[in-house]
């Protein structure tokens, strides 16, 4: 045998091990979400007795239909893609802007108000919600969309990742532009805006899976049924003490709850995966 | 022409009578937890054809607003328990007029003039709180005297037993009803006969992500010592023989053995209904759900019957053993005559109608209730009866109930799982809450 062809063998060999520990792992990734869409399928009072009869029939679609059934829950998927979407729209336009500004524009006091929201990323969100909470009663923003976007704009992350993603563009592009007589404005959005389209992506799909899941600031802010985000709205369905009752319904809760995600991530794979590894950074 | 006139007449007074605030329906805005089952009794008046918590109150709720079309009730129901939205909706001004709140939550918002004084309303429409159970009425009544909340119920931790188990170890009496202890040495014999006779545990206890059922139990045994541990309200002496008592029993118990080990809420039922334990240390919350298991061929309750009782009277002091209410309070802000009277007639809708709510398997708040036959004729509530006098929750002025309850539990978790000295867990928890409540 030859020494090339022992290397190709010794290579296939070391390929099989490969997929072998890939498979091994996508299945202990998938196994949790297949357990949930099994338990979705099951009827809670068998799941009560013994929650491993999700392996046999039979099976139900009774906990789609009660969680299709709530009353007010397309309502929910309706708001949470007004604030998910708004609050993605808006964050991209103010980080943006505001990367353009940091990155480009010479200014009075620029590095300490680029340092000032730097520190925003150091400050977590329960230190000011009892502040932004009286203002916004104050304000009577409380119940409306713009009360549950409005905290989500003050993005430091996206400032500074827009800002560094700016500064990576050489300058050369920008004093070209100027030579043909562009303004300051068109430079921004026609010149260095559509080369930031690798960052916008990741901003954008970060910020949208961040409002989609957010909790805490719906709970307190959007406090009317009619106003409610699908994750507040689901969790005000669970019905009894630790929902030991009602693991089925949870559990549809949570594939129903999911899915649109899961839509978004089938379109927008390649941007995800890019966003996650980093690509976008570099 | 007199026919136009006579219908143009009548167009004009029924437009007018529609348009006129008189008979438009007063609205009031309920929050509540206990979940939504729209899917199942969103249009449902029939009360008794309701079952379950949510199925129940949604049912209620829906009569009463069959019943009385002067009246328009909108509900939000909120993730159990619903008090960040409840804190929240007050600090904005925003709060639903009516919403449940346990009673051992009521000083927090009573403290700070957040509620309503029951009495007015209550009178006005005849409910008088003679007629709520010594337990009900100790838990809506708080230091001034006055009531804060409609009960709908009393609730407690329950010995939950597994009869083929029980029958199996030879702890039944003549009478075919189980035997329960009389004491700790009596507890601790028993625990061990019944690990001799069966393999397995005797209690069936969560304490894995659990804190309420460790403190529910201390508060019980505790009461049942004489032990007055919250004379201060501001101040806990939780560093006690009393305490220590109690502590060791359970660390013993854990020890040898005769506490399942490493269950969580959810598993704990689990674990019960496959037959893993003798006890299990639940609420009245699950009764129905055991009843239906046990009157199913084939499953572990079923093979010997399911039996439920208070807690046995393990201390010579008073028979007590701690218990909690589901209320309905009434935010505080002006209203109309119209409002208050809509209010009054939700209340004694649910006063009235309390014998529904005790079909969940909660104790009623209501004496008629509790003596009437129909709910003697519910599976085991005679047994469960004298909950309504031995029940009894902490000091109506203690504040902060709930994260008392988390501190307690988790010192307690540790001292019975050993992972810490009785002495040593017993002085965190005083420290711990003495310093919460230095700070309300």
């Amino acid at each position: 045998m030859s020494a090339s062809a022992t290397s190709i063998k010794g290579r296939a060999f070391g390929d099989r091990v490969l997929l072998a520990l890939v498979i091994l792992l996508s299945i202990i990734m998938i196994a949790p979400v297949l357990w949930v869409i099994g338990l979705s399928l099951k009827e809670n009072a068998e799941l009560m007795a013994n929650p491993n009869s999700v392996f046999h029939a039979p099976y139900t679609l009774k906990n789609y239909i009660n969680t299709i059934g709530t009353s007010s829950v397309f309502r929910w998927v309706l708001n949470s893609i007004i604030v998910s979407g708004g609050l993605t729209l808006g964050t991209l336009i103010l980080s943006s802007l505001a990367g353009y500004g940091f990155a480009r524009l010479n200014f009075p006091g620029r590095n300490i108000l680029f340092v000032i929201v730097l520190f925003g990323l150091a400050v977590p969100e329960q230190a000011v919600l009892v502040a932004r909470h009286q203002i916004f009663s104050m304000l009577k923003f409380h119940n409306t969309y713009h009360g549950l976007i409005l905290p989500g704009l003050s993005a430091s992350f996206g400032v500074f990742l827009m800002t560094q993603y700016f500064r990576a563009i050489p300058k050369e592009l920008d004093e070209a532009a100027m030579l043909d007589n562009a303004s300051r404005f068109r430079i921004f959005w026609k010149v260095l805006l559509p080369l930031t389209v690798p960052a916008q992506a990741t901003l954008g799909i970060f910020t949208f899976l961040g409002a989609w899941n957010d909790y805490f600031w719906p709970l307190i802010s959007a406090t009317k049924k009619d106003m409610f985000t699908l994750t507040v709205g689901m969790a005000s369905t669970q019905t009894n003490f630790a929902q030991s009752e009602g693991i089925g319904f949870l559990m549809a809760q949570a594939v129903f709850a999911g899915a649109p995600i899961l839509i978004i991530y089938l379109f927008f794979q390649k941007y995800i995966v890019t966003a996650v590894s980093g690509a976008a950074v570099r | 022409m007199r026919m136009k006139t006579t219908l143009l007449a009548a167009v004009s007074a029924s437009v007018m009578m529609l348009a006129s605030p008189g008979f438009a329906a007063t609205e009031l805005t309920v929050q509540r937890f206990f979940g939504a089952c729209d899917a199942d009794f969103g249009t449902n008046t029939d009360v008794a054809k309701a079952v379950g918590e949510c199925g129940i109150i949604t049912s209620m709720i829906n009569k009463f607003n069959a019943d009385n079309p002067d009246v328009h009730v909108s509900v939000t129901t909120v993730e159990w328990p619903g008090y960040d939205q409840l804190t929240a909706q007050f600090a904005s001004g925003d709060a639903p007029d009516i919403v449940t709140i346990h009673e051992s939550v009521l000083s927090d918002y009573q403290s700070k003039g957040l509620l309503l004084p029951l009495d007015d309303v209550l009178n006005s429409v005849g409910v008088t709180p003679d007629s709520f159970t010594d337990a009900a009425r100790n838990g809506v009544t708080r230091d001034d005297g006055k009531i804060y909340g409609l009960p709908i119920d009393t609730w407690s931790l329950l010995f939950h037993i597994n009869m083929d188990l029980f029958k199996k170890a030879e702890l039944v009496n003549a009478d075919g009803t189980p035997k329960l202890p009389t004491s700790v040495d009596e507890l601790l014999a028993e625990a061990k006969q019944f690990k001799e006779k069966t393999g397995k545990p005797y209690f069936v206890q969560p304490t894995a992500n659990e804190t309420a059922n460790l403190a529910w139990n201390l508060y019980s045994y505790l009461f049942q010592q004489n032990s007055d541990f919250l004379a201060d309200p501001t101040h806990v002496k939780l560093n006690t023989p009393e305490a220590k008592t109690v502590v060791n029993m359970f660390r013993t118990l854990y020890a040898d053995g005769n506490i399942t080990p490493n269950l969580d809420y959810g598993t704990g039922i689990n674990a019960f209904l496959a037959g893993d334990g003798g006890v299990h240390l639940n609420g009245t919350w699950v009764i129905g759900d055991y009843t239906a298991a046990s009157e199913k061929s084939g499953t572990a309750l079923n093979a010997g019957g399911y039996a439920v009782y208070p807690f046995p009277q393990l201390f010579a002091g008073d028979k007590a053993q701690y218990a909690d209410g589901h209320t309905w309070a009434v935010s505080q802000k002006d209203r109309t005559p119209e409002q208050l009277a809509a209010i009054g007639k939700f209340l004694k809708f649910f006063a009235d109608n309390d014998f529904e709510w005790s079909r969940t398997g909660h104790l009623p708040a209501y004496k008629a209730v509790l003596a009437s036959d129909a709910f003697k004729a519910l599976p085991h509530r005679d047994t469960l009866a004298p909950l309504a006098a031995l029940g009894r929750p902490l000091p109506s002025a203690v504040q902060r109930r709930f994260a008392i309850q988390d501190i307690v539990g988790e010192e307690m978790n540790a001292a019975e799982t050993g992972q810490k000295d009785t002495d040593a867990a017993l002085t965190d928890a005083e420290t711990r809450i003495n310093e919460l409540l230095a700070n309300l």
